[in-house]
C-alpha cells in the first residue's frame, strides 16, 4: 500500500474565483448554448443559468452572455435605458472588468461587446461587434399563453395565431396597435421573438444586422439569437404598418440633434423637454458642434439626422404612407 | 488600458459604504456567534441557498445586516462558482441520528413519537427580564448538540424509527415503491444547479426545486392549498429532523468516508382516496430540505402533492409553483423594479397618445366593449387576445 494522500493533496489549488468569474464548465455550456442558438435564428434555447453575484433580474442573463464571450482585449461597453453612467450600468462594467481586466468603452463604435438593457445603440454596428441584450421575459407568447410548457409547444408547431389575434383585438378596440416596447418580431422567417424590452425604434435595427446580436435572459434561462444577416420582422398586417415612435419635432435640449431615440424630460414649469437616450452618441453630436475642422466623430447612424428615415430604404412601411 | 468611469460609478461605491456604515462592524468571532445562536436562521439562509456552510451563512448574514435574501444570493453566487468534485452516498433514512419525529395520522407508531427539540409548547413570551439581567438565557450546557444526544436515551431508540409510510406499505395501504435508494446512482439524477429545468419537470428536479425554494413563497402557495384553493386534505404523516454523515468515496483508497454532518429536515404528508376508484390508496407527498426547515418541508410536501393532482389548481401547477418561488429569483426581479425604466415607459406612452391623438377610439369601440385588464404585450397598453399579460423589463 503507498501513502495515503489527504484529498487537499489530491485537489488543484483553491484559486478564489475563475476567469470571468464562471468557472469552465459553466462557460463551455454558455458558448454551446450561444452556438446552438446561432445555427436556430429566434429559438429560445434553455440554459443552466448560474446564480452571480449581482441580483437576478439586473442583467444577470447578458451577463453570462458577456462574460462567456469577453478577454483581456475585449472593449466593452455597457448601457442602461441607453446610458452608459446609469448606476447599474455603471456597476455592470465595474463587474466585468474586476473579473475579466478587459477594456472598458462608451464609444459604440471602439467596443467589440455592447451590453445593453432596453436599447440598441443609434450608431451602425458592424460585423467585428456583438450586442448582448438584457432580457427579463424572452417569451413572446407569455401574454397569451403563461405555461412555457405549452407555448414550448407553440413556438415548435409555428402556432401564432393568437399573437395576431392579440394585434387584430388592439386595432378594433383602439384603432391602433398599442404596443410599446417589447414588439414580437418574426426572426428568419420561423420563430417570433421577443426583442427584449427595446423600443420599437430599435426593432428594424436587428433587421440584416451586421452584428451578432445575443439575447439572454438569466431568470428565465432562456437564450436566443439574431446573427448577423438575418430577417427581422415586426408582426405587422399588410394593411396597417409596423409604427416606430412617433417623436418627429423632438430636439435633443443638449446636443441639439433630432430623429434619434429621445427621453422625456418633464419640466415644473409644465410641458418637457427632451434628450436623446444614447449619451455616447449624445455627447458625440455635443462634440462635433464644436469641431472646427469639419471632421465629425459620430458614425453613421440607423435613422438619418436630418430625414429621421431607417438606412434600409422601404423596410419600415409606415415612412412610405 | 482604457476604463470608462462615470459619476454613477461613484455613487454606487458611496451607497455600498454608507449601508455598512450604519450598522457595527464584526469580526470573526461574532460569525461564530451567529452561527451558534441562531441556528434556525443559518438553516433557513442555508437551505434557500442550497449549500451546507453554517460558517458561511452565518457570514453572509453578518455582511449583509440580516438582509436574508441578499444573505441567499451571497450563498448561490458562491456556491454557483464551485465545482462538483463528488457525488455523496444516497443518505437513507435509517442512517439518520433523527431527534424529532412526529405523526399526525396515528397516536402512537413504531418507534414512538418523539418530540425532540421544538418551540411548539412553548409559551411565546418575551422574556424581558433578560434586558435587565446579566445573565445568559437557557440551559446551562457546554456540551454539543450532538453528544447530548448520544447521551441520551434517544440513541438507544436509533434502530427502530422505522418510518411510517413503510408500515402503510406493509398493510397494503401504501403502494410500494418504485425503486430502492441504493438502486439509483446519485451521478443519473439530474442537477438543478446544472441543467435548466423544463416543463413537466422530472420529480427530482422538482424536489431539489422545493428543497432550495424561498420558505415564505412556499408557505404562501402552499397555505392557499391548505384553505382550499385545491383538493388536497393532507394529513402529516412523518415529520423528521435530525443529523447525518455525508459519506463520499474516498479517490485513491475506495473507502467510504464521512466529510461531515449535516442538519437534515423532511415532511411526508398523506392523503386518502387516490389510486383506482376500486382499490382507493394513500398518496405522499414530500418536501426535504438541508437544515432544520419544518414549515418549508410541511407546506412543500402539500405543494408537491397539489402538483400531482389531475388538474391542479392554477397556482399550484408545477409551472406556477416552480417559477414563483424561488427566493434568489423572485427577490432579484422585485427590486429590479428599482431600476430605470423610463425607455419603456416612454414607449408605451408613445402608443397611449396615439390613441388618444387619433380620437376615434371612443366612437368606435362605444361603451358596450368591454375592457381589458392593462398590459397585452406592454404594461400600459390595453388587453389583447384571451387574457392579458405583461410587461417584463
Amino acid at each position: 500500500m503507498t501513502g495515503h494522500r489527504t484529498l487537499s493533496e489530491l485537489a488543484s489549488p483553491n484559486n478564489g474565483y475563475s476567469y470571468a468569474f464562471l468557472d469552465e464548465y459553466a462557460k463551455r455550456e454558455l458558448r454551446r448554448k450561444t452556438l446552438k442558438a446561432i445555427a436556430i435564428p429566434g429559438y429560445q434555447v434553455p440554459y443552466a443559468s448560474r446564480e452571480l453575484p449581482i441580483a437576478r433580474g439586473w442583467g444577470t442573463g447578458g451577463l453570462q452572455a458577456t462574460l462567456s464571450l469577453v478577454g483581456p482585449e475585449d472593449n466593452v461597453k455597457v448601457i442602461d435605458q441607453g446610458a452608459d453612467d446609469s448606476v447599474n450600468a455603471a456597476n455592470l462594467r465595474r463587474f466585468i472588468f474586476r473579473v475579466s481586466a478587459c477594456h472598458t468603452t462608451t464609444d459604440t463604435l471602439a467596443a467589440t461587446i455592447v451590453q445593453s438593457r432596453h436599447r440598441v445603440p443609434e450608431e451602425i454596428m458592424g460585423e467585428h461587434q456583438i450586442l448582448v441584450l438584457q432580457v427579463p421575459d424572452p417569451e413572446p407568447l407569455r401574454g397569451v399563453e403563461s405555461d412555457i410548457g405549452k407555448s414550448r409547444e407553440m413556438h415548435g408547431d409555428g402556432e401564432y395565431g393568437l399573437l395576431w389575434l392579440g394585434l387584430y383585438e388592439q386595432l378594433v378596440r383602439y384603432r391602433r396597435v398599442t404596443i410599446g416596447a417589447s414588439y414580437p418580431a418574426l426572426v428568419h422567417g420561423r420563430y417570433v421573438m421577443s426583442p427584449s424590452p427595446i423600443p420599437r425604434w430599435d426593432v428594424p435595427k436587428l433587421h440584416m444586422a451586421q452584428h451578432l446580436t445575443i439575447l439572454s435572459a438569466g431568470r428565465e434561462k432562456r437564450l436566443y439569437v439574431v446573427p448577423p444577416y438575418t430577417s427581422v420582422k415586426p408582426l405587422e398586417f399588410d394593411d396597417v404598418p409596423f409604427r416606430i415612435e412617433n417623436q418627429r419635432g423632438w430636439t435633443c435640449r443638449i446636443s441639439g440633434g433630432s430623429n434619434k431615440f429621445m427621453s422625456e424630460i418633464p419640466l415644473q414649469s409644465g410641458g418637457a423637454e427632451h434628450e436623446i437616450s444614447d449619451t455616447s452618441y449624445r455627447e458625440k453630436l455635443v462634440a462635433d458642434v464644436k469641431r472646427v475642422d469639419g471632421t465629425e466623430c459620430a458614425g453613421v447612424p440607423y435613422y438619418d439626422n436630418e430625414t429621421g428615415h431607417f438606412y434600409i430604404g422601404g423596410f419600415l412601411k409606415d415612412e412610405e404612407l | 488600458m482604457y476604463v470608462a468611469a462615470r459619476g454613477g460609478e461613484q455613487a454606487i461605491l458611496n451607497a455600498e459604504q454608507l449601508f455598512h456604515s450604519l450598522k457595527s462592524t464584526f469580526n470573526a468571532d461574532d460569525v461564530r456567534r451567529v452561527e451558534s445562536t441562531m441556528p434556525y436562521l443559518i438553516d433557513k439562509v442555508m437551505g434557500e441557498g442550497s449549500l451546507y456552510a453554517p460558517e458561511l451563512a452565518a457570514l453572509a448574514i453578518l455582511y449583509t445586516g440580516g438582509d436574508l435574501y441578499e444573505s441567499v444570493l451571497m450563498l448561490r453566487a458562491f456556491r454557483s462558482t464551485q465545482p462538483r468534485i463528488a457525488y455523496a452516498k444516497t443518505l437513507v433514512q435509517d442512517d439518520w441520528l433523527t431527534v424529532r419525529r412526529i405523526s399526525a395520522a396515528f397516536k402512537d407508531i413504531p418507534g414512538g413519537q418523539i418530540l425532540g427539540p421544538t418551540l411548539d409548547y412553548s409559551h411565546r413570551l418575551l422574556p424581558l427580564e433578560m434586558l435587565d439581567n446579566e445573565r445568559d438565557h437557557g440551559p446551562i450546557s457546554s456540551t454539543l448538540p450532538v453528544q447530548m444526544i448520544r447521551n441520551s436515551e434517544l440513541l438507544t431508540r436509533q434502530a427502530s424509527l422505522p418510518a411510517v409510510a413503510d408500515w402503510q406499505r406493509a398493510e397494503g395501504l401504501l403502494p410500494e415503491l418504485p425503486f430502492s435508494a441504493s438502486s439509483v446512482s446519485p451521478d443519473s439524477l439530474p442537477d438543478v444547479t446544472r441543467e435548466p429545468m423544463h416543463i413537466p419537470a422530472d420529480r427530482a428536479v422538482r424536489l431539489q426545486l422545493l428543497g432550495r425554494a424561498d420558505t415564505g413563497g412556499i408557505l404562501s402557495l402552499g397555505y392557499a392549498n391548505m384553505r382550499g384553493y385545491g383538493t388536497v386534505h393532507p394529513t402529516v404523516n412523518e415529520l423528521r429532523l435530525g443529523y447525518a454523515d455525508v459519506t463520499i468515496t474516498h479517490p485513491v483508497s475506495g473507502e467510504p468516508f464521512s466529510i461531515g454532518r449535516v442538519r437534515l429536515s423532511q415532511a411526508e404528508i398523506v392523503t386518502t382516496f387516490k389510486g383506482a376508484a376500486e382499490k382507493p390508496e394513500l398518496a405522499l407527498g414530500y418536501c426535504a430540505t438541508i437544515g432544520w426547515n419544518e414549515i418549508k418541508c410541511i407546506a412543500g410536501s402539500m405543494l408537491d402533492m397539489a402538483m400531482d393532482l389531475p388538474k391542479p389548481h392554477p397556482s399550484h401547477t408545477e409551472d406556477y409553483v416552480l417559477h414563483h418561488t424561488d427566493p434568489v429569483e423572485s427577490s432579484g426581479f422585485c427590486i429590479h423594479y428599482k431600476l430605470p425604466h423610463y425607455v419603456t415607459f416612454g414607449s408605451d406612452l408613445d402608443a397611449m397618445r396615439a390613441v388618444t391623438a387619433a380620437g376615434d377610439y371612443l366612437k368606435t369601440t362605444g361603451a358596450s366593449v368591454p375592457l381589458g385588464t392593462p398590459g397585452s404585450f406592454s404594461e400600459n397598453a390595453p388587453n389583447g387576445a384571451a387574457k392579458s399579460g405583461k410587461e417584463l423589463s
